[in-house]
């Protein structure tokens, strides 16, 4: 028994380890640093200041902008892919006999697989008030042109909406799959009974697709408490503090000002965003589950 | 049997001729000033600025003359700034030659990132090094308590660029104070032509922008930084809601009007395109960019430009600012004596000749009389003319250099796009900078 046990310890040892390493200490360096005034370009900047890293960044109106911007961004891009993903689902449900059409699957989740700083660079040319597409058709069209970019009406719509083209694919996907286990037999019957496709969606499409979609929207969640690339390639957050998010705040003060202190300090603060809608969003997932049963 | 030898002949003379002409620059004994490198690599990190390609054609002949190989990696200007701290913080020797622009210079040199050059120097014959013929102004710039940071050899200053048929067209003359420039700018933004081109992008490009303007509209960024202060760091008290730096801003947002679409989203790069696409009639830029205004595979203006000295307040003297690159010793390099080969040779009259006459900017003053340098850049009378009124300490050169310019960009940013007013913007600006120099131990009387 007692060897049983040793044994299994030795096999969980090295997760543990990893864990420890590459997770557990980082974090609590992390928690560390967050509470010092320490600045990697300027060693003589140090000390123990507590909280006061965390007090600072929650009555910095830049920081609170930043969140703002932040649910902003994701609420609307969670919204708009998940309606775009979910037609476009369907319509590749609708012609999954016809041929060619995973072709046309495969082009459609092209966006998901280019990097988003590519993505980015990408649709700055394509909005580039001068040399732009998107102008040069507003032109053809009599329109004048128009900075998508940098304005800061537009700055962060254009930002959701790359980020929406390059991932709806994965909703996408994630709906299909959903959409193909639902027996064909349920469709069958609710044709015989005479229900319409709001009444398809709604009693046999939806129940099907719900842990699958909650499960993408954790994902996306995640993925959007921590854009980047996409902001940092197109607008650097600005003009103004128009596209100014929570990642491209916490970067500037550790990358750019090398404010390690303060900057772990929004790090932990995001930290602690996030797992907080991914538990709601979890208990959520389970009570569902609960119902089901 | 001839035809032989004149192949053997083309063969030598096409291996000989270059190492004569390296061995032969500025009549230094080259084989013997530089160490025998075979078999090391020299790595530079440096900012990926137009003149990087002058790079690609100089560097072989020191690895000609040295056995030496050179790689060098370029990046943005904040991405530059980014690797070369975390090289410092992190003592890595994956470089050994750091370049460095002049706001930096206190924080690499308190951080302990570059070497002190003062031994080196002492060390190397003075007619190679030539101290006294770099721009005077460059000198105070790489030098930061009494510790020599690095060497210049990419000093900028700001220059106007104006498109000589426009002015002509109209009956301008070019702008020699800023009322000049906006109302020079307003004349021209017709029929799809832009009066200027400035840079407005949020952060470094804008906040850079603000002290590009201060001297110029007569005010100062701290109480004792001006040009002839004793100490520019002295009382640190800053004026960013002074009448004259609430007017740099207001100046920004009335110049919306004669700029094109989207200059909300304009950095150095898309300031210097515009007006070699002939989108803008005038531009205030670095003179880095002149050499690509001037060369038809990257410009539509190459013979319809002229350069002025940059605008200044009425009344003032003129204020160009300074700026620009210096080649220091990465102090973690464990090649320090090749790092110093490279830089006392890239350094010395002749090859610095090279670097200007293929695009770099002129950083000896013996450069700005050259004949070849003359009748190859028109520009250059206008950055002899300017250098005189030059001021080492124009942008901070202090650790917290980067941070204050960037902090001063948002808000500045966050004022012309209209997110708050002027006055509250550059007030809230003030607040955040006396803090952080308060928290850095300077004096501030707030």
């Amino acid at each position: 028994m007692a060897a049983n046990r040793r044994i299994r310890n030795l096999f969980l040892a090295p997760a543990i380890i990893y864990l420890l390493f590459m997770s557990i200490y980082p974090l609590i360096y992390s928690l560390y640093l967050s509470t010092t005034r320490k600045n990697l370009s300027r060693p003589y900047q140090k000390g123990f200041i507590g909280f006061d890293n965390y007090s600072n960044l929650i009555t910095n109106d830049l920081f609170r902008t930043a969140i703002e911007n932040t649910i902003v961004l994701a609420v609307a891009s969670i919204l708009i892919e998940l309606i775009i993903a979910f037609f476009i689902a369907r319509l590749f449900v609708a012609i999954s006999d016809v041929p060619g059409s995973s072709i046309i699957r495969t082009v459609f989740i092209l966006p998901m697989m280019l990097t988003p700083v590519v993505s980015g660079l990408l649709w700055s040319y394509i909005l580039s008030p001068s040399l732009g597409i998107a102008n040069h058709i507003l032109r053809e069209l009599g329109q004048a042109p128009y900075p998508w970019l940098a304005s800061s009406d537009t700055a962060l719509k254009s930002v959701i909406m790359i980020n929406v083209w390059q991932w709806s694919p994965f909703l996408m996907l994630l709906m299909l799959a959903g959409l193909m286990s639902i027996p064909r037999e349920q469709y069958e019957a609710a044709a015989m009974d005479g229900a319409n496709i709001l009444q398809v969606v709604r009693h046999i499409e939806m129940p099907f697709l719900r842990n699958v979609v909650l499960i993408g929207i954790i994902f996306r969640v995640i993925d959007n408490f921590r854009l980047f690339d996409i902001i940092y390639v197109t607008t650097r957050g600005g003009p103004g503090s128009a596209t100014e998010v929570v990642t491209m705040y916490a970067y500037r003060e550790m990358f750019g000002f090398f404010n390690v202190g303060y900057g772990s300090a929004a790090a932990v603060l995001i930290l602690i965003m996030a797992n907080i809608v991914t538990l709601v969003l979890n208990r959520f997932i389970r009570g569902e589950e609960g119902n089901v049963r | 049997m001839l035809k032989r030898l004149i192949s053997l002949t083309v063969v030598l003379s096409c291996i000989l001729l270059p190492l004569s002409l390296a061995q032969a620059q500025d009549g230094v004994d080259w084989d013997a000033e530089l160490g025998d490198w075979s078999g090391n690599t020299l790595k530079i990190l440096m900012v990926g600025d137009p003149w990087v390609t002058a790079f690609d054609d100089i560097n072989p002949l020191f690895e000609e003359l040295t056995g030496a190989n050179i790689v060098l990696d370029a990046y943005g200007y904040d991405q530059t700034h980014e690797k070369e701290v975390l090289v410092g913080t992190s003592q890595s020797s994956d470089y050994d030659v750091i370049v460095f622009d002049a706001p930096w210079v206190g924080e690499f040199a308190e951080g302990g990132f570059v070497e002190d050059l003062t031994p080196y120097l002492d060390a190397t014959d003075p007619a190679i090094i030539a101290w006294d013929d770099f721009m005077p102004s460059f000198i105070d710039v790489v030098t930061w308590k009494e510790q020599i940071t690095g060497v210049p050899f990419g000093p900028y200053i700001l220059l106007s660029h104006y498109r000589t048929d426009l002015y002509e067209e109209a009956g301008l003359e070019p702008a020699e104070t800023i009322p000049d420039f906006v109302a020079n700018a307003q004349a021209l933004t017709k029929d799809g032509m832009y009066g200027a081109a400035l840079n407005y992008q949020r952060g470094s490009p804008i906040g850079q922008a603000w002290f590009e303007y201060i001297y110029a509209f007569g005010g100062k960024p701290f109480e004792s930084t001006y040009p002839g202060s004793p100490d520019p760091y002295a009382d640190m008290t800053p004026l960013l809601d002074s009448p004259e730096s609430i007017a740099v801003v207001q100046f920004f947002k009335d110049m919306l009007d004669y700029v094109p679409i989207g200059a909300e989203n304009v950095a150095w790069d898309e300031r210097a395109t515009l007006f070699a696409t002939g989108q803008v009639a005038a531009v205030n830029a670095w003179t880095v960019r002149t050499p690509g205004f001037a060369n038809p595979e990257q410009s539509i203006v190459v013979d319809k430009f002229a350069t002025a000295m940059f605008p200044h307040a009425e009344g003032a003297e003129p204020s160009p600012p300074l700026g620009g690159w210096a080649m220091g010793i990465n102090k973690f390099s464990e090649q320090k004596d090749m790092a110093w080969d490279y830089i006392k040779w890239f350094t010395s009259q002749d090859t610095l000749k090279q670097f200007v006459l293929a695009g770099g900017p002129p950083a000896r003053m013996s450069h700005m009389e050259d004949p070849d340098i003359l009748a190859a850049q028109h520009w250059i009378p206008t950055v002899a003319e300017s250098v005189p009124y030059t001021y080492a300490d124009c942008r901070p050169r202090i650790p917290e250099s980067s941070e204050i310019i960037t902090t001063i960009g948002n808000y500045v940013s966050q004022a012309v796009v209209g997110e708050m007013s002027v006055e509250d913007a550059m007030k809230a600006a003030d607040e955040d900078i006396a803090t952080l120099l308060k928290n850095a131990g300077y004096v501030v009387n707030q």
